[in-house]
């Protein structure tokens, strides 16, 4: 009996008093400086212990329904981890990407994305892919002007992969087109050292496809609308007409819908590669 | 030359943290071991004793003073490889076997191989540990390891044998058997210095002892100068007479005290004649069951010695 | 000289039996194994925790191991007076404290040396059972770069374990020896911060005594090159030899005042 009402206790207990230990509880030490000083020469494994902390705070956090969900903690986090092992690689980059996501799927904080890439170009400045983060943070946020200035940086870091300074002209010139996108992400397909980061190049690339399919297929429509006076109704009719052989399927395999009061031409909802970004955000 | 010898040797010690004051352990120890003798160094508790055997084995300094072994100075490493040390109550190293214990020390000594196993092997035999010598020390009872302790104090055939209290921790069979090893030693011609507080034996073994109260010497020579053979009375034990008949036999002033099962203790004064009291008893037709002279025994006159030390201590 | 490898030996021969160093050994063991399961939550990193955590584990245990061996073997011997047998035999009392220090450095090596083995099996597992395609950016699971580490850990140890066996030759109580050995090798870690006390604290004077003391205690810091390693970064050879040749001298150091020490001291 006293068993129960012990499980009843903590039961009352975690429901009502969770949200205010969670925040303490996670970060046990606020200063970095100070975690760095407890913790010895034993700062690589605590870091180590932060990071999976961490982890496991943004994927909490980003499965989370609740409606006021917030990623705080995020920074502080990655802070201290990597105050802690000035080396953590990943912690600096994964850190980033999340840091400069967009709510709700990350912090939406551009700068301090940027700030955590800073701390790392200064305890490894031998490192080109931290100003390489940069750019593309502000590539995200459609500043190509920066973005290409800090491609640039990264290239002269001695050592740097040699796609960067085109990558740099790229955006410069044509500044959130289609290409520079089209660029990055066949860079990230190629080179990125994480799976999820591949499978979403992927899916980028065939949405970009998709776009070019579609200017293609809605040049036809219009080639067809000024023979025929209207939009073509259905793809058969553009079949018929000799435009096409088949009905045109996107890249990933789904048929590609016609709207037959304008002639445009739109990705299926049933395919994975709805919604087409625009042109500005990859 | 002297087997040992101190002059002067004295130590004190600084005890307290704040405002140490000075302990004496020992003051101006005088004394002197001819070879081949079995020397009883006695005491009661906190007298020196083992002050006096760590100051020769120079495990402490002396405060002042000084002592040699066989001619040469305390400390001197090379005498030592001609004596043996028995500590009072011994420990040695948990995680070794006795066999081990003693082939380490051999070596220390300097012996090898061949000769090496075999003095170890010999040494344990004679102390009489059989096959327990290959069990760790950890698992031995504390008489086994007094014997380890000798073991090792004779494993080099030494000249002279330190031995700090000996039969400490022994039963009956083990205190005979050290005082057979120890006359042996005597027979070989060691030197055996020993202290204790087991007066009787010190009196059946010694030839010279000396007596040690408060840090002083408070006197020293051969068993049978301090304690001259001299009877003072006669102790019988007496069954199957009556209380009134036992009072007869041993006449007004003696001492009479009745043990279990109809037997009585008598004790004569000096000045009564034994055999007028054994031909009352056959008088009275009981038994006599033992006759036994009383004599001034080394306790008594380390007691007495030690009274006075103390008196003189305090007044 | 003779004598001094012989006490090693035989300190050795007791010291390596003893059962308290294989709990504490194979509690290191233990700890490297399940560290296995940790690395599965750290999306790609599972082979830098697991390097991270056996290094931290030699690291702390080892360090458990120095100061029991140091200042809990030494006090127990003298305790229990076992010291009284040897110390009447031909054997100097330099002799039979240096021989001691070796004979502990000995069975902290062999102690050192089976932790270090089981990490490089765990690491081994790991890299073996590596599922093809997942993260192996970075230096390989049982990089012997590793070893550098290792290596410098057994310095460091070997240090602890001298200041340990200089408290204890004067020491009688063993808690206050293996307080005031891991006092120091904590107050060893901030090197950093004492050599730049001056950034942090104005008077002239707090800041002279803070780097006089950074010169004089051992600094322990320079042992931790457990990031670098882990990292793929290179230790050149030189800082290799200069932490070794610091650690060597301030043994001998600690040595000789022991010696000096335990020449002089009653046992009563």
């Amino acid at each position: 009996m006293l068993a129960g009402t012990v499980v009843w206790l903590q039961m009352y207990r975690e429901r009502h008093f969770r949200a205010a230990e969670a925040a303490q509880q996670i970060l046990y030490v606020q200063s970095p400086a100070v975690m760095k000083r407890l913790a010895l020469s034993f700062d690589a494994v605590v870091a180590d212990l932060y990071w999976i902390r961490t982890i496991q705070y943004y994927g909490g956090t980003r499965l989370s329904r609740d409606p006021d969900k917030h990623y705080d903690l995020l920074y502080p986090m990655l802070d201290l981890t990597t105050t802690l092992d000035p080396r953590f690689s990943i912690a600096y980059r994964f850190g980033a990407f999340f840091l400069s996501e967009r709510a709700p799927g990350g912090a939406g904080r551009p700068d301090l994305a940027i700030a955590l890439l800073k701390k790392a170009m200064a305890t490894s400045p031998e490192s080109w892919e931290y100003p390489y983060d940069i750019g593309f943070v502000y590539y995200r946020y459609a500043q190509y002007e920066q973005a290409a200035d800090w491609f640039r940086r990264a290239a002269k870091v001695p050592g740097a992969t040699n796609w960067l300074e085109p990558l740099a002209a790229v955006t410069l010139a044509a500044g959130g087109k289609l290409e520079a996108s089209r660029v990055l992400w066949q860079n990230l397909l190629a080179n990125g050292d994480q799976q999820w980061l591949r499978r979403t190049a992927e899916h980028r690339l065939q949405q970009l496809d998709a776009i070019d399919e579609i200017q293609r297929l809605q040049s036809l429509t219009a080639a067809y609308e000024a023979r025929h006076g209207a939009p073509p109704p259905t793809w058969e009719h553009l079949i018929a007409d000799g435009a096409l052989r088949t009905v045109p399927r996107d890249p990933a395999g789904q048929p590609y819908v016609l709207n037959p009061w304008w002639g445009l031409v739109t990705v299926s909802q049933d395919s994975p590669l709805w919604p087409l970004p625009t042109e500005r955000a990859p | 030359m002297d087997a040992i010898r101190t002059e002067g040797l004295t130590k004190h010690y600084s005890v307290g943290f704040w405002r140490p004051r000075p302990y004496v352990a020992l003051e101006g120890l005088d004394l002197e071991v001819a070879p081949g003798e079995i020397f009883g160094f006695l005491g009661p508790n906190g007298a020196g004793k083992t002050t006096t055997l760590k100051l020769l084995m120079q495990l402490i300094f002396p405060t002042s003073g000084r002592a040699e072994i066989l001619g040469r100075p305390v400390g001197d490493v090379s005498v030592r490889r001609r004596i043996g040390y028995l500590p009072e109550n011994p420990f040695f190293y948990d995680n070794l076997t006795a066999e081990e214990l003693l082939a380490y020390f051999a070596r220390l000594f300097g012996f090898h191989g061949q000769e090496r196993a075999t003095r170890v092997s010999r040494i344990l035999d004679e102390v009489g540990l059989g096959a327990e010598r290959r069990f760790q020390l950890r698992k031995y009872s504390k008489g086994m390891l007094q014997r380890v302790g000798l073991a090792q104090a004779l494993l080099n055939d030494p000249e002279v044998v330190f031995l700090d209290e000996p039969m400490s921790g022994l039963d009956p069979l083990g205190r005979r058997d050290v005082r057979d090893l120890i006359l042996r030693l005597r027979d070989r011609g060691t030197t055996v210095f020993f202290s204790s507080h087991i007066l009787s034996d010190a009196e059946t073994l010694c030839s010279r002892v000396a007596i040690v109260a408060h840090g002083k010497l408070v006197t020293a020579g051969s068993v049978a100068e301090l304690v001259p053979f001299r009877v003072r009375g006669w102790d019988l034990i007496v069954s199957n007479l009556t209380i009134a008949q036992v009072h007869d036999v041993g006449g007004p002033d003696a001492v009479v005290r009745e043990i279990a099962d109809g037997r009585h203790h008598v004790i004569l004064p000096e000045a009564a004649s034994l055999d007028s009291a054994l031909s009352r008893v056959t008088t009275h037709r009981g038994q006599l069951l033992s006759v036994n002279p009383v004599r001034d025994t080394l306790e008594d006159y380390f007691l007495a010695r030690v009274r006075q030390a103390e008196r003189r201590e305090v007044g | 000289m003779r004598s001094t490898l012989l006490v090693a030996i035989h300190v050795f021969r007791d010291s390596v039996r003893d059962k308290v160093l294989y709990s504490i050994v194979a509690f290191a063991i233990i700890l490297m194994a399940s560290s296995f399961l940790m690395g599965q939550l750290t999306a790609g990193q599972d082979v830098k925790i697991i390097k991270d955590l056996g290094l931290a584990a030699m690291s702390l245990f080892g360090l458990f191991i120095a100061i029991f061996i140091g200042v809990g073997l030494v006090s127990r011997e003298i305790e229990r007076r076992s010291i009284y047998a040897v110390l009447a035999k031909p054997v100097l009392r330099h002799e039979f404290i240096v021989g001691k220090y070796l004979g502990l450095v000995g069975t902290l090596f062999v102690n050192l040396a089976v932790m270090a083995i089981a990490y490089y099996g765990v690491l081994e597992y790991m890299a073996l059972t590596l599922p093809a395609g997942a993260f192996t950016g970075g230096p390989p699971a049982t990089d012997p770069r590793l070893l550098l580490a290792v290596g410098l850990i057994g310095a460091e140890l070997a240090l602890v374990t001298a200041i340990a066996l200089f408290w204890s030759s004067f020491s009688s109580s063993a808690l206050l020896s293996a307080a005031f050995t891991a006092g120091l090798w904590v107050a060893g870690q901030f090197g950093a911060d004492l050599r730049n006390f001056d950034q942090v604290v104005a008077s002239p004077v707090a800041v002279w005594l803070a780097r006089g003391l950074y010169y004089v205690l051992p600094n322990f810091a320079a042992f931790d090159i457990k990031a670098q390693v882990v990292h793929g970064a290179t230790v050149s050879g030189d800082y290799m030899a200069a932490t070794l040749a610091y650690a060597m001298a301030y043994i001998a150091m600690l040595i000789v005042a022991a010696v000096l020490v335990f020449s002089r001291r009653d046992f009563k």
